[in-house]
């Protein structure tokens, strides 16, 4: 049977209050906040924690594909789910893809995985991620929906599938509605938001009526839908028209993480996945050219409960969220203030040559004695000076720090400083050296013997291409 | 690593260095041909007795290979060779003309070392940017030696008052120098004021960008006796040098310097010079050191891992005065890199011309009464090559 057999998401550390958008523009105050990304955050490193989350307890080596949802996509030749596969340490005998420029690419990159798991024998499981991190032109209106995150769903053909999908629907539907030309536009433009809302009414409804038909169901057998909404107004009246019950249409997420785009409809599911109804179905939908409806029927809830419990999933990362003080901080995370950044020699042969070191965080254990060690460009052992006995083992993503500093004399810069820079001892083995990210108030906050995880970020755009690399922070849910 | 060695087989017989300073209107063959002819002044020869030239040049833009000898000095064609070891490349240099001396293969050996930094600007060491991998992280000089700080004020107790004091001690010494860089005195309040380097290092804790030269001239000491210095020239005890890793914060606890509380380089490179000079009690022995004080934890960890003293006790025998010009043991009685900056080709060379003047009781700066054997102590990189030299007067 195919459905979901997992799930995760991302949403970045902070937390904009839309008062603060209001007040740098004098605009009407909006109430809530919205989920924002930092500088050294892109839709491809959510992406990878996303795909962390949604795999904690499964192995990145079971499954057979990744298929890569976004509008937000760091490349436009190259795509995003062969790195993302990469870190994420799956096989190289998968199928990787990206799904893009349409908002309902995640939804539709979950139709095209059913489609393939059905269609090949050889492929039981993929992993769809959905990311977005959505720029808002500033002094826009835009500025108070657009916000960041990831959102991930492992679909699967197994026996004992926790929520199956049964059917899916979809329209394509072409309209000048939101855009962003490719070669000119930085922000997305429209020509007549009373056109693109009255668009989206019509073909989400239809997608969601249709599917529903299909199956022979009414609104009332419906126990959440999760349908993609730019604004809540929009979505209390298709909840309306879809006749659903009160609680039913999932609205969990606009007033305080905002419009995150292609994850959105995946984050809905995820939050009414938190108390399943048994033996409920549940409709996905999203919306960008087109829809996509998705049924699927809760086959096992205490399954889909047990999911939540080892994983930062929707709630975990919510809770663990701050506010960010400061609308200047905002600009900068989004790079829309002009000023140099940090860059330094790169190549993309060393990067592809130290992948399992770099991406796949893969360290070096002596056959001789034992000791583990990082990265694997030496040959010979630090501690036993045993030479060529290495072995490749997987590096834990949590440690503590031994040593540390702050550095505020980055390449002699002095960009974005200080850099706290973490000798970290890796629970399982092996020392590394990495910067810190997601850090308040350092001067007061790194500690020798503080706990931190990893987390995969951009480092810098030397040599014209994004350089990703390891960072630490203190852990989520432990400011 | 110690065979033969080299002790009593070379002899210093003459040495000068440049002001050390923001030298703006002055390049790097200006600063290698004034330390190089002030040099040849107090050996009292010629150029063309020099029959072989080491060149201590750290960054490629001061100057590439040993032609730069040839270019400043033109020594006719005749073997030259630059030397890069990170801090101890100037010292490297010396050592390598102190092999060729003693090995009888030349009679007379020029080692100097130039370093011009701030045609680069002087925000911090210029270079980060290109050098090492493209992702792993690459911490400034004072970040790297800032993690060893955070590690000594959680093992042995220290604090930045701590630290301060060595900067205090060092301009104190410096203020006298007429060749140094900075030649203020400071007090411990404005150390503790001052912005932040990399923490817990602040900028006095730092040693500040400069420009600078120095020169030796070396031969057989049998050869000494028919120089200017005849009388006074000075005999190499022991040179050693020890290299351990580039990236310190990746050796695996229990492996060497793990601890971030002492330097295996500097350790290492202490042992086999004092085994050479045959050195037991390096505390009594030793009348005066450079010891190298790019940041002020480096001087404090140093002085422990030369065995002036015991793990730990470092903070409180600088506050005790054992380490001031005129205490048990004056480490950098000249004011060191807080007061001369750090020209990093060039100081290895700068210490050895210090260290030989003090023993000559000829100190420009402040002169340690008495001074009969010294040692001169570069440690580079990410506390990754140490170079110890023992330096002493003749019979």
């Amino acid at each position: 049977m195919i459905g979901i057999k997992s799930y995760g998401a991302y949403l970045p550390k902070y937390l904009l209050p839309r008062e603060l958008i209001g007040k740098a523009w004098e605009f009407p105050i909006v109430p809530g906040t919205k989920a924002v990304a930092m500088a050294d955050e892109d839709s491809l490193t959510m992406a990878v924690e996303a795909g962390l989350d949604c795999l904690a307890g499964n192995d990145p080596k079971s499954v057979d594909g990744l298929f890569f949802a976004s509008t937000t996509q760091v490349y436009t030749e190259k795509d995003s789910a062969s790195l993302i596969a990469t870190v994420l340490d799956m096989r190289e005998d998968i199928i990787t893809s990206d799904f893009t420029d349409s908002l309902k690419a995640g939804t539709t990159a979950v139709t095209r995985a059913v489609d393939t798991i059905k269609a090949n024998k050889d492929i039981k499981s993929i992993l769809v991620i959905a990311a977005d991190t959505r720029t808002p032109e500033p002094s826009t209106m835009w500025e108070y929906g657009f916000a960041d995150g990831a959102a991930a769903l492992l679909i699967a053909d197994e026996d004992n599938i926790p929520l199956s999908i049964e059917d899916y629907y979809s329209v394509s539907a072409n309209v000048t509605g939101p855009w962003k030309r490719t070669d000119k536009d930085k922000f997305i433009r429209t020509f007549e938001p009373k056109m693109d809302a009255k668009f989206y009414i019509e073909n989400i409804t239809k997608v969601m009526a249709e599917v529903l038909k299909r199956n022979n169901l009414k609104p009332e057998d419906i126990g959440a839908a999760a349908y993609y909404y730019s604004n809540p107004r929009l979505h209390g009246r298709i909840a309306k028209m879809m006749k659903y019950p009160g609680g039913v249409a999932q609205n969990s997420l606009f007033f305080q993480i905002g419009d995150v785009g292609t994850p959105m409809p995946f984050m809905l599911l995820i939050g009414a996945l938190r108390r399943p109804k048994e033996d409920s179905k549940i409709i996905m939908a999203g919306f960008g050219d087109g829809a996509d409806a998705i049924l699927m029927h809760v086959r096992d809830r205490n399954a889909l409960r047990d999911l939540g419990k080892n994983r930062m999933g929707f709630l975990g990362h919510q809770k663990s969220m701050i506010i960010l003080k400061n609308y200047n901080k905002f600009l900068d995370f989004k790079e829309i203030i002009e000023k140099d950044r940090y860059t330094r020699k790169s190549s993309a042969v060393t990067i592809w040559r130290d992948t399992a070191s770099v991406y796949k965080w893969y360290g070096l254990k002596c056959k001789e004695c034992g000791a583990i060690q990082y990265p694997d460009m030496l040959r010979s052992c630090y501690i036993c000076r045993a030479d060529d006995q290495f072995e490749r083992v997987k590096l834990d993503l949590k440690g503590t720090i031994f040593t540390f500093t702050l550095d505020h004399l980055v390449g002699g810069t002095y960009l974005d400083t200080p850099v706290p820079r973490c000798v970290i001892d890796l629970d399982g083995g092996g020392r590394v050296l990495l910067n810190m990210t997601e850090i308040e108030k350092p001067e007061e906050n790194v500690k020798i013997g503080m706990r931190v995880e990893l987390t995969f970020r951009k480092e810098h755009e030397s040599a014209d291409f994004k350089n990703y690399y390891w960072k630490c922070r203190p852990e989520r849910g432990k400011p | 690593m110690v065979r033969k060695g080299i002790k009593d087989k070379v002899a210093i017989i003459g040495c000068d260095m440049t002001k050390y300073g923001e030298l703006w209107d002055k390049n790097q063959y200006d600063l290698l041909f004034e330390a190089f002819q002030s040099t040849l002044k107090d050996t009292g020869i010629e150029k063309d007795e020099i029959d072989a030239s080491w060149i201590g040049i750290f960054y490629y833009f001061t100057g590439l290979s040993g032609a730069m000898v040839e270019d400043i000095l033109r020594m006719d064609g005749k073997p030259s060779t630059r030397v890069e070891n990170y801090c101890a490349s100037g010292m490297d240099a010396f050592r390598n003309a102190s092999f060729a001396i003693a090995s009888g293969a030349y009679d007379v050996a020029l080692a100097c070392g130039v370093e011009k930094l701030m045609d680069e600007g002087g925000s911090g060491l210029p270079g980060f940017k290109i050098f090492g991998h493209p992702l792993y992280p690459t911490p400034s000089a004072p970040a790297m030696f800032s993690m060893a700080a955070t590690r000594s004020f959680h093992e042995y107790g220290w604090t930045k008052e701590d630290l301060a004091r060595v900067a205090v001690k060092n301009h104190d010494n410096g203020a006298d120098h007429p060749k140094a860089h900075f030649r203020s005195r400071i007090t411990i309040d404005q150390v503790m004021r001052a912005p932040m380097i990399a923490d817990p290092l602040g900028r006095f804790d730092c040693c500040a960008m400069s420009d600078g030269a120095a020169a030796l001239i070396l031969t057989r000491p049998e050869l000494a006796e028919s120089y200017a210095h005849a009388d006074d020239y000075i005999l190499v005890k022991a040179n050693a040098i020890s290299c351990q890793t580039n990236f310190p914060w990746y050796v695996p606890p229990g492996g060497p310097g793990a601890e971030f509380t002492h330097f295996p380089a500097t350790e290492k490179a202490g042992e086999y010079a004092y085994k050479e000079a045959g050195i037991t009690n390096p505390r009594k022995e030793i009348d005066c050191a450079e010891v190298h004080d790019c940041f002020t934890i480096t001087e404090l960890l140093n002085c422990q891992d030369l065995q002036f003293c015991e793990r730990g006790q470092s903070a409180e025998e600088l506050k005790n005065g054992t380490f001031n010009y005129d205490g048990e043991i004056a480490i950098n009685p000249s004011g060191g890199l807080k007061s001369f900056g750090h020209p990093i080709g060039s100081t290895g060379c700068r210490m050895l011309t210090e260290i030989t003047k003090q023993l000559q009781g000829r100190a420009e700066g402040r002169q340690v009464p008495d001074a009969k054997i010294g040692l001169c102590h570069n440690l580079g990189g990410a506390f990754t090559v140490c170079s110890v030299t023992i330096l002493g007067q003749r019979d």
